[in-house]
């Protein structure tokens, strides 16, 4: 499969080949397939969706059973052992962290990552506020804190994520800039449309109906929008 | 407009070639103007072929009375030293001048045709033998096939000097073998080949004419252009950006203003940025080579 130019991008400058990884939020499989492609001698790629784990087997691990392993886990207590991983990847996975979660991610990472392993983060900076796809994903928010009282998304700045690895004892490469803009297409619109549809559906008055046709209008009169910024952070744990 | 050294040819070409089919659709007083257009923004390659339809008719009046400001690339795709020399002299006669400075391989397809036109009795023979005979200058090979066989003419074809082949931000996207032009621009570079590009501003393939009849196409082009300013500028960029000696024109007059205003305030793109046109472009199907043929 195509890996896509920011993951080829985020991975470049990092010693992948022969490394055992664990991509963390493997969200399609796409920087699973970057790390195979870069000659990973073992990918793990962590999920906890299941729709998501079965696509990613499909996608990329049926065709490499030796080297890649789905599990279906939460990111906050991973079935692997501790100092056990060489390149930890995480492509667009804090975004769908609420605050209150990340120290407990850090921690683990932090936990199964061998001493001198890599660490790459690559994630979206805040939207500016002329940005109109602010307003689909504050729908998707308030139906998800209605829902589950918790946002769905939250992009935190650069800086947030850097100071946090950094006191867990990471030292900061580098960063780079992936996208800019970053290309909202309609088919990320109607997918976010569609999560917002289905945290609407756990409402249980009629507020969540109006923010399902809200969303569904929203992401239609949108279309397509570029905008913002998605960032690469490298680190790397002492030896 | 900028321009940039054209290989080993010694011609600094403008970042952006006049793809002259546009000349097809025109009446000739239209072609004159719009040959004056492009001149007068800084354009000074222009690439014809017996295929265009008139076109080489269309510019000659032009091109002979401005024959010292454009480089004049043409091609044939004859693959015979008889078929080739033919062609040869019958563009020379359309247009109405004695020497043609790039003369290429045309649309060239499949391991059998570069054979031939490589071997004895081949069109390169004719191409050799015109160069001795100051007919024209340089030698060069177009090609929308797949890019090993692009590679493997620069390993047979000694002399050479220039190659038009596709890139644009869908083909880029790509990490199969059959869209690796990456791997054609950056040998070319090495071996100092000038680089010409096709199919920037490709926004997909036409539907089936059972679909869309040829005639209820809004654009005379070999395929679906994008259409709108920053779309087009968006396209120029990112192809200029590749390390493209030039980037070729499109083929509908309609669209020509903007796509030389593009190449006028061409000033580079970002690598985030090409990034961001891929990520944007990434599951369209390719529009090349599938139906892009010419």
């Amino acid at each position: 499969m195509d890996v896509p130019t920011t993951v080829q991008t985020a991975l470049e400058d990092r010693p992948v080949s022969g490394a055992v990884c664990l991509e963390a939020g493997a969200g399609v499989g796409n920087t699973t397939a970057g790390l195979l492609a870069a000659g990973a001698s073992r990918v793990y790629a962590v999920t906890n969706d299941p729709a998501h784990a079965s696509l990613v087997h499909e996608r990329v691990a049926r065709d490499e059973p030796d080297r890649t392993a789905v599990l279906e886990a939460d990111v906050r207590s991973l079935p692997l052992a501790t100092n056990s991983v060489d390149i930890l990847t995480a492509h667009g996975l804090f975004n769908v962290l609420p605050p209150a979660t990340l120290d407990a991610v850090v921690s683990e990472l932090t936990r199964v990552a061998a001493p001198g392993c890599h660490l790459v983060v690559d994630d979206y900076d805040p939207l500016p506020d002329t940005a109109r796809v602010r307003d689909l994903f504050a729908l998707e928010n308030a139906a998800s804190e209605l829902a589950d009282g918790n946002p769905a998304l939250t992009f935190y700045p650069s800086g947030v994520l850097r100071r946090l690895f950094v006191g867990e004892g990471w030292e900061f490469d580098r960063e780079r800039t992936l996208l800019d803009p970053v290309p909202w297409t309609n088919r990320h619109l109607r997918a976010h449309a569609s999560a917002t549809r289905t945290a609407a559906s756990r409402v249980p008055d009629e507020r969540g109906t109006a923010l399902a046709e809200e969303a569904d209008r929203l992401a239609a009169a949108i279309g397509e929008e570029s905008v913002g910024t998605m960032y690469s952070l490298a680190f790397r744990l002492p030896e | 407009m900028k321009t940039r050294p054209l290989g080993g040819t010694g011609h600094d070409t403008s970042i952006m070639t006049f793809g002259t089919i546009a000349l097809n659709w025109l009446e000739q007083e239209g072609a004159d103007q719009m040959v004056e257009l492009v001149l007068d923004r800084g354009v000074n390659h222009f690439d014809v072929a017996p295929m265009y339809g008139d076109a080489e008719l269309k510019l000659g009046p032009k091109l002979r009375q401005h024959r010292d400001e454009i480089f004049l690339g043409c091609k044939t795709q004859e693959r015979t030293y008889d078929g080739a020399k033919r062609k040869l002299e019958q563009s020379l006669t359309r247009l109405g001048v004695d020497h043609i400075d790039l003369y290429q391989v045309h649309g060239l397809e499949y391991e059998h045709e570069l054979d031939t036109i490589t071997g004895d009795g081949g069109a390169l023979e004719a191409f050799r033998e015109a160069k001795d005979d100051g007919l024209i200058s340089h030698i060069g090979l177009t090609s929308h096939s797949e890019p090993q066989l692009i590679l493997d003419a620069i390993d047979r074809i000694d002399d050479l000097e220039t190659l038009m082949f596709p890139m644009n931000p869908v083909v880029a996207g790509k990490d199969d073998a059959d869209h690796d032009y990456d791997a054609v621009l950056e040998r070319a570079d090495e071996e100092g080949i000038g680089t010409l590009g096709i199919k920037a501003f490709a926004k997909g393939p036409w539907p089936s004419t059972d679909e869309l009849p040829e005639g209820d196409r809004p654009y005379a082009n070999w395929y679906e252009p994008v259409d709108t300013p920053a779309e087009i500028e968006e396209r120029f960029d990112f192809a200029a950006a590749q390390g493209l000696t030039s980037v070729v024109s499109m083929g509908d007059p309609k669209l020509m203003a903007m796509v030389l205003d593009a190449a006028q305030r061409y000033d580079g793109m970002d690598e985030a940025a090409q990034r961001s046109l891929i990520e944007k472009l990434r599951h369209d199907e390719s529009p090349v080579p599938e139906q892009l043929h010419h």
